[in-house]
């Protein structure tokens, strides 16, 4: 057992996170009150090689492994949670079925410039009537002729309004409850597709949510994932699997800020006459963040190592997720508790951290579906 | 012992539901609250019917009612809405101390106005964000030859900021002591910069700035030296009101959470079918549950008079940590929707963060009812 990043990963953490405080940092705060996303970055991350970090060499990509992965989203999710979740969505959900289950001609044609920062990427599975239970869509992609014609609305689209190309779930047959989905690449040019509106949210302001129509959307055949109908949310498995250890590393990386946050406050704020960092009851609290911390950076990279390895279950990504989005909301909870009335200001990054950190029990499973799924594991 | 509203204690409080049902209507509560504006004109309606100040005596233009009937109509409003409603509580910030302490000219002058809600009165104590002591504020109040007050310094996080007419301000005069002043916005030397904040958008905090702002005698509040019993005061009641703003935006959390719970459906069911969600919406009315009680107990007896220091802090600690943790589980039975601004939920969890500081931090409250219960003996690291 070795429980220690080796050398080459901590070189490399320290070069991603520098990269990061020098061309994310500088831009937070404004895309946070623009709420949008800065979207000049993605050809700069695409130079740095921190895009789609798990994409193969022969398409361009770093070629790196899922803890190398789970080293840059803990990072960038440091110092943004909301620019975080759209080069999340690029490099996993909008991609990964492409690479695992794409032609040989869709992987060049999206995944190589994805890798670049070129192209933006979007996943659209969820819709206004189906979150959880994503057998209960309703998109269909009618066969007709040498392609298929979708119809349908998504809904809680990350890049939806900035995305060059979305990967979309949709019935090619809607008698086949769960097994006759199919997931196809769609264009923002491709007539029919179109952008109902941009999604406020209580946190990850810089990052663009968006509710899509598929109206009468045609696109050629070649554009579906596999060959064959159906099979499409089975395709999702090693996605989703990934996608869930991938919240770990962004709830420790939000939860890492709040903590560094609340450090140098309580070393520098008297309340009643005593420093915060002398009081018994903060400094527990301090203790307990770090314990939490620990526990769930142990648990990333551990989750992380096992799929590298082709051994993580989804009941253990599940577990990573549910502890790690669980166990954040106490960090930023706390955090901002601390901070009483200066913690509300909206120009205080600490009101951001709660805001950000409590989407984590939402997405890619909310926290009740986790408990479904390990349960499920358990063999119940 | 008698747990009962009395009939007009519930008829105050159904008239205070259905004014609310009726007037805040969930689009323009989504709309203030982005733009962080006050509710104008639905204030304005709610002093005409009587909401405001309703347990100020008859001849000032209340209904001679108790602190009690307020907060149940603060609590009826936060109910439908968390921001409205508490916009609403806020408007009469600091009447208590013209209450108690107050002339009757003064009582005419500033209270009289805030029934009929063409005035709004804001409080202005605390002189940093973090700390309570108010002992060692600098803001003076220097008294003339001339009979006026010049105030000099700076007021940190007051709520009603850019929007009350007049500030209850807690000063220090080299003679006469601690003093609290009413002093208009409008008077000359004061400046308000306005800070951005998560939740209760619909108030607006700001910093005060008063330099060489002249006030009159007739404004200084009780006796000199009083300031800080006056404050004191102030903020038992401010509790109570915040109190019930938790209660309120903690039921109406819930009740957005059931009603989506009864009508979203997800695997073929409804949510309410399933035994994690029954569970959850179980725990948050036994949640719910307690914190009324304790709430109602704890206003019954600052509303008849004989209030309970030590029970408000136990009551404090109790309401703030069941009010972040029940809109949290309701937020989370919305999933994904309720993380979107469209769902009043979404306002609701940054509104009870922002009610949760009024109330104060878990700590401060264990150690206020330590003192009590232990005597001040803390160790100092």
């Amino acid at each position: 057992m070795f429980f220690e990043l080796n050398d080459e990963q901590k070189e490399f953490q320290k070069r991603v996170r520098k990269i990061y405080e020098r061309e994310v940092s500088p831009l937070v705060d404004e895309y946070e009150r623009k709420e949008a996303f800065p979207v000049q970055l993605y050809p700069i991350l695409g130079a740095e090689h921190l895009l789609c970090l798990r994409c193969p060499t022969e398409y361009g990509g770093p070629g790196l492994d899922k803890i190398s992965e789970c080293i840059t989203v803990e990072e960038l999710n440091r110092i943004c949670v909301g620019i975080g979740a759209s080069i999340m969505v690029q490099g996993g959900l909008a991609t990964d079925p492409i690479l695992h289950f794409g032609s040989e001609e869709l992987k060049l044609k999206y995944l190589s410039p994805a890798v670049r920062g070129e192209k933006i990427g979007a996943f659209a599975l969820t819709e206004p009537n189906a979150g959880s239970d994503a057998s209960g869509i309703r998109t269909t992609a009618v066969k007709q002729g040498k392609g298929y014609r979708i119809n349908g609305t998504k809904t809680f689209i990350t890049n939806g309004t900035i995305c060059d190309f979305v990967t979309v779930a949709a019935y090619t047959d809607p008698s086949k409850r769960g097994t006759g989905v199919n997931l196809f690449v769609v264009e923002r040019e491709d007539p029919g597709f179109s952008v109902i509106k941009t999604l406020k949210k209580l946190g990850n302001h810089s990052s663009d949510t968006a509710e899509l129509a598929f109206d009468d959307c045609y696109v050629p055949k070649e554009r579906m994932l596999g060959e064959q109908e159906g099979g499409g949310l089975e395709q999702l498995e090693r996605t989703l699997k990934s996608g869930r250890l991938t919240y770990g590393a962004r709830s420790t990386g939000v939860g890492q800020a709040a903590f560094e946050a609340t450090l140098s406050y309580i070393k520098s704020t008297k309340r009643d006459g005593q420093l915060l960092a002398r009081s018994q009851a903060v400094r527990f609290i301090m203790a307990e963040m770090a314990m939490y911390l620990e526990a769930m950076r142990y648990m990333t990279y551990r989750g992380a190592w096992l799929f590298d390895r082709g051994l993580a279950s989804m009941k253990d990504a599940s577990i990573v997720k549910l502890f790690c989005s669980e166990s954040v909301q106490s960090i930023v909870q706390k955090a901002t508790t601390i901070q009483k009335n200066a913690g509300q200001r909206m120009d205080n990054p600490i009101q951001r951290f709660l805001r950000d950190g409590r989407l984590s029990k939402i997405p890619e499973g909310t926290s009740e579906i986790q408990h479904l799924v390990i349960a499920g594991g358990l063999g119940l | 012992m008698d747990f009962q509203l009395t009939d007009e204690q519930k008829d105050i409080q159904k008239a205070a539901k259905e004014f609310a049902q009726g007037e805040f209507d969930p689009d323009l509560a989504l709309e203030l609250d982005q733009a962080g504006k006050f509710p104008e004109s639905i204030w304005k309606k709610a002093a005409q019917l009587g909401f405001v100040g309703i347990h100020y005596p008859e001849e000032i233009g209340g209904q001679g009612l108790s602190l009690f009937e307020t907060l149940l109509i603060i609590e009826a409003f936060c109910t439908v809405d968390s921001g409205i409603g508490s916009a609403l509580s806020t408007v009469d910030l600091g009447s208590e101390v013209i209450l108690k302490f107050g002339s009757n000219e003064q009582k005419e002058q500033f209270l009289t106005p805030l029934t009929k809600g063409e005035r709004r009165l804001g409080i202005a104590f605390a002189e940093s964000e973090d700390s309570g002591d108010l002992t060692v504020i600098s803001t003076t109040a220097e008294r003339k030859v001339d009979g006026n007050y010049i105030i000099h310094g700076k007021k940190s996080y007051v709520i009603n900021a850019s929007l009350a007419d007049f500030f209850v301000t807690l000063c220090k005069e080299p003679k006469e002591g601690w003093i609290t002043l009413i002093v208009e916005r409008e008077k000359e030397g004061i400046e308000v910069h306005p800070v951005d904040k998560m939740g209760l958008r619909m108030i607006p905090f700001g910093d005060l700035l008063f330099k060489k702002v002249s006030v009159p005698l007739g404004n200084r509040i009780g006796r000199e030296g009083e300031g800080l019993t006056h404050v004191d005061h102030c903020y038992q009641a401010r509790a109570l009101k915040s109190v019930a703003q938790a209660l309120g935006t903690a039921q109406g959390a819930f009740d957005r959470a059931l009603q989506h719970a009864k009508q979203r459906e997800q695997f073929g069911r409804k949510l309410s079918q399933f035994q994690a969600i029954r569970h959850k919406l179980a725990d948050m009315a036994a949640s719910i549950e307690v914190a009324r009680c304790l709430a109602y107990k704890c206003a019954a007896g600052f509303g008849q008079g004989n209030g309970d220091r030590n029970f408000l802090a136990v009551t404090q600690l109790e309401v703030g940590r069941r009010l972040v943790a029940i809109v949290d589980e309701a937020l989370q039975i919305f999933g994904g929707y309720g993380y979107m601004a469209e769902q009043a939920i979404e306002h609701y969890y940054r509104d009870a963060w922002a009610i949760g500081v009024e109330l104060g931090t878990e700590e401060e409250q264990k150690d206020a009812i330590a003192e009590i219960i232990l005597g001040s003996d803390l160790a100092k690291k």
